[in-house]
């Protein structure tokens, strides 16, 4: 009984040969115990990571026989219906790798289902942070490298949808060239030297290819790691409850039962992907023939990730068109093609440092808050949501227009209206909500939960009784922090000296966002937990019935 | 019963109930409503119409009847109907077998539907339209050489009230079976030859993603246009309408006609939409009506996302405590 614990003496042996070679036993073991906070919302980074790696796997597959070169060739394969007919070796190879190489077409339509999978949970996984504030110091850099992941992810996205040179890929690269144009000054020269010359030209397929499969990996999978050891290294945020400070974590060890759980994921986000692969036509390059300069359909629209940039230039009305010297300036495609990915983005980026001007908060934050508790906060993300939907929304509007049958114009008009109200009206319903979140927390603070169990007393009242809420919940929300700014001390300090910051403009628009951040917000201040008459009720039903 | 008193409490057995009642309404709808063939069978057609024994007396009282309300007696046009004696049979032949005239609402873009008049109908009007409205040789002909619908079975069928006995009826009802088939294998050969006929997918591709596709759809699924109208599906066109169409451009569809794309062209175009539409869907069963992008991101997050996540919040779950 007492040797229970030891390990065979094979491994013993193999341990020790290394330990004592690479002393790994001691960072090993603080390295396996580490604790992992148990909840849905921690999971969603690791299915980005996940389908990354499907990415990079399935990717490598596709390039063993995926040629980029725009030499055009007959082609002579098996696809029938192509038979004969001129076009890219790019798009060749990629029919190739459909139709004669084994498992070619499942591969190629799981990389690129996956490609979807991964930009989407960098999506959500990016919103988890941003709401529960996960985002604070100390994580302001991880959240950077994340706004670049998400970046780059889409770039990366952009350029492999470009890479077979079929009709969407070239109508694609087409939009990109037309936005690189738009670029005041430096436009043509640029397109010009990524083309190599003019649209299309002969070396776009190859250059693009280059970045999609080397330089574009190397820096997503260089930030991923710096994202994965900056996560190591401070430890997840964690929601509140028992035993959850700033300084304490509770949750499962990384070995055996995370490691476990992990990797069990894995497996199920992968077969998620190769099931949907399987079923579901993804992009069927062969129905839509090779590019051609003079080709162009109605219908099409890039992947979902470039969704909100096409919708953008959709929407985007030319009434800002003009020209300086004899050169054309079009703003209606320069603002929705730079200036919204430099709002969203830039947006993104600066959040936190924003956040934390307006607040002053400098302390380092590992406790996540629960989104209520933070209103403001969550009502401009709901709106930023509500202007990417809508941008997104926007770029399939012709499918929009014939499914429903809308008049394709007024979809236009709605939705130039709809981006512009719409996060606005977001953001006040947002911040309602969560005030009544708040509202409700404070009464389940102070009358414990709603029972069900209805009571009459002696005096012929009905009452529903309350009972004393979990610890577990009372705890969390007892937790809400309080939200305040220190640009809201007094003007003047008790020596009478006026604040010198309150003076100048940036102070007080400091003391106006200040303000605006923080004074709607539901006080807990001198809540008791289970002081509310609910409880008292139930407590003299009870006393009652033990009378009796 | 025992069965199922012991099971009625657990879990999942509201689902299967749900699961059962979908498929009971389902399946037995699908018993009891009228097949499509059945719904057909209720109207009249006797023969297969032909130009050579078209009666444009029958055809003159079919014109009063249904087009004269709009387009005038003498098909000169109305405030509510354009002026036909320009237009060409080809394009009365579209209108009338797409099912788009008569219109039920002058003011709006008609859609695709079966058509209100018989083959045999139609081919009197027509006969009726060269004889008598058509302004000498005005606009595009029919171009009877290329393949149009195939034969129904009904058209075929001998009316009971024809014969005296049931002999003769069920006999001439095996004769008709026997008609239709080799009506339909003939004109199974003509469909083939019209498009196996066409050998450069190369050209038939570029005149229809040059012409035709940025209102079409490349999958010829159609799209939106500008003022709420639509270009249509291509779908159910057969060769005829889909030619019909190019040299008579019906409704905000721009003209094509021979001069501009020759008719060996032409064939090469339909052939490329034809055998597009006929190619099976390699990358799995479903091929989300080839709707492309916008339907795969939707399925990308409401199938693909919400299942990992679904899962995510399974593996984490834990017992809680109840409040």
């Amino acid at each position: 009984m007492s040797k229970t614990t030891q390990a065979p003496k094979a491994l013993r042996g193999v341990g020790n040969f290394i330990d004592d070679r690479f002393h790994l036993a001691k960072t090993g073991e603080k390295n396996l115990r580490k604790v992992f906070p148990n909840h849905w919302s921690f999971m969603l980074g690791e299915i980005a990571l996940y389908s990354f790696i499907i990415l990079l796997v399935s990717g490598v597959f596709l390039t063993l026989w995926f040629k980029p070169s725009m030499v055009e060739v007959i082609y002579d394969g098996s696809y029938e219906r192509l038979q004969g007919v001129p076009m890219s070796e790019a798009y060749a190879s990629t029919l190739f790798i459909d139709f004669e190489v084994r498992g070619g077409f499942l591969v190629r339509q799981i990389h690129h289902w996956a490609a979807l999978i991964f930009v989407a949970s960098l999506v959500v996984h990016m919103l988890r942070v941003f709401f529960t504030g996960a985002f604070r110091k100390p994580r302001e850099i991880n959240w950077l490298i994340g706004v670049a992941i998400f970046m780059l992810a889409m770039i990366e996205g952009l350029f492999g949808y470009s890479l077979p040179d079929d009709l969407p890929s070239g109508m694609g690269v087409r939009i990109l060239q037309g936005v690189i144009l738009a670029v005041p000054l430096v436009g043509t020269y640029i397109s010009m030297f990524l083309f190599g010359g003019e649209f299309p030209g002969e070396d776009i397929i190859t250059r693009l290819y280059m970045l999609h499969v080397l330089a574009i990996p190397a820096l997503l999978l260089g930030l991923i790691v710096a994202h994965f050891m900056i996560l190591w290294h401070q430890k997840h945020t964690q929601y509140p409850g028992p035993g959850r400070t700033d300084k304490t974590v509770v949750g499962t060890p990384m070995f055996p039962g995370f490691a476990v759980k992990a990797g069990g994921f894995f497996f199920f986000t992968f077969a998620v992907i190769a099931g949907l692969s399987a079923f579901v036509q993804i992009n069927p390059i062969h129905l839509f023939g090779p590019f051609t300069p003079t080709s162009i359909t109605s219908g099409l629209q890039p992947d979902w990730y470039m969704g909100f940039m096409e919708g953008a230039l959709r929407i985007f009305p030319n009434w800002f068109d003009f020209s300086i010297f004899g050169y054309a300036v079009p703003m209606g495609v320069l603002v929705p093609g730079l200036g919204i990915m430099g709002v969203v983005f830039g947006g993104l980026a600066l959040w936190p440092f924003i956040e934390q001007w307006i607040t002053g908060d400098k302390r380092a934050r590992n406790v996540a808050d629960r989104p209520r508790n933070a209103p403001v906060r969550t009502g401009v993300g709901v709106a930023m949501i509500t202007f990417y939907g809508l941008c997104w929304l926007a770029g399939s509007n012709d499918i929009l227009s014939e499914t429903f049958s809308i008049n394709l114009y007024l979809t236009t008009y709605i939705f130039r209206v709809l981006v512009i109200l719409g996060p606005i009206v977001a953001f006040m319903v947002t911040k309602r909500i969560c005030l009544g979140l708040q509202r409700r927390d404070r009464d389940t603070l102070e009358h414990g939960y709603e029972s069900g169990t209805i009571r009459q007393l002696p005096s012929g009242e009905f009452i529903e009784v309350h009972k004393e809420s979990s610890e577990e919940t009372t705890d969390v929300l007892a937790s809400k922090p309080v939200i305040t700014s220190t640009a809201l001390a007094d003007e003047v300090d008790d020596k009478g000296v006026e604040n010198p910051a309150a003076r100048k403009g940036k102070g007080r628009l400091r003391r106006a966002l200040a303000h605006w951040y923080t004074k709607d917000n539901v006080s807990f201040e001198g809540v008791e937990p289970h002081s509310g008459h609910h409880l008292h009720h139930s407590k003299d039903v009870e006393k009652e019935s033990a009378a009796h | 019963m025992k069965w199922i008193t012991a099971r009625r409490r657990h879990p999942l057995a509201g689902y299967a109930v749900v699961i059962l009642a979908l498929v009971l309404f389902g399946v037995g709808y699908a018993a009891v409503a009228p097949t499509s063939d059945q719904a057909q069978a209720q109207t009249l057609a006797a023969e297969v119409a032909s130009p050579d024994d078209a009666d444009a007396a029958e055809g003159k009282v079919v014109f009063d009847q249904t087009c004269a309300s709009c387009h005038g007696l003498d098909g000169s046009g109305t405030a509510t109907g354009p002026d036909l004696r320009e237009v060409g049979p080809a394009s009365i032949d579209f209108y009338v077998s797409t099912g788009r005239m008569p219109s039920s609402d002058p003011s709006a873009q008609m859609p695709r539907r079966e058509p209100v008049v018989s083959e045999e109908e139609l081919a009197d009007l027509i006969a009726y339209y060269n004889e008598s409205i058509r302004s000498g040789e005005a606009g595009p002909e029919i171009p009877y050489e290329v393949p149009d619908e195939a034969p129904e079975p009904e058209d075929f069928e001998p009316q009971r009230s024809d014969f005296e006995s049931d002999e003769e009826y069920e006999a001439a009802v095996e004769e008709s079976a026997a008609e239709y088939e080799a009506a339909l294998e003939e004109y199974e050969a003509e469909y083939e030859d019209y498009i196996q006929g066409a050998s450069d997918t190369d050209m038939g591709m570029r005149l229809y993603l040059t012409n035709c596709a940025h209102c079409h759809g490349w999958s010829g699924g159609g799209g939106a246009l500008t003022d709420g109208r639509w270009a249509p599906e291509i779908h159910d066109s057969t060769p005829r309408e889909i030619y019909e169409a190019m040299v008579s451009g019906p409704g905000a569809m721009p003209m094509f006609s021979d001069g501009v794309i020759s008719p060996e062209e032409k064939q090469e175009l339909i052939s490329y939409v034809k055998t597009l539409q006929a190619e099976p869907n390699a990358g799995g069963i479903f091929d989300l009506q080839r709707v492309g992008q916008v339907a795969e991101g939707f399925i990308g997050w409401t199938v693909g996302l919400s299942l990992i996540v679904a899962c995510a919040i399974w593996i984490t779950a834990k017992q809680r405590a109840h409040d």
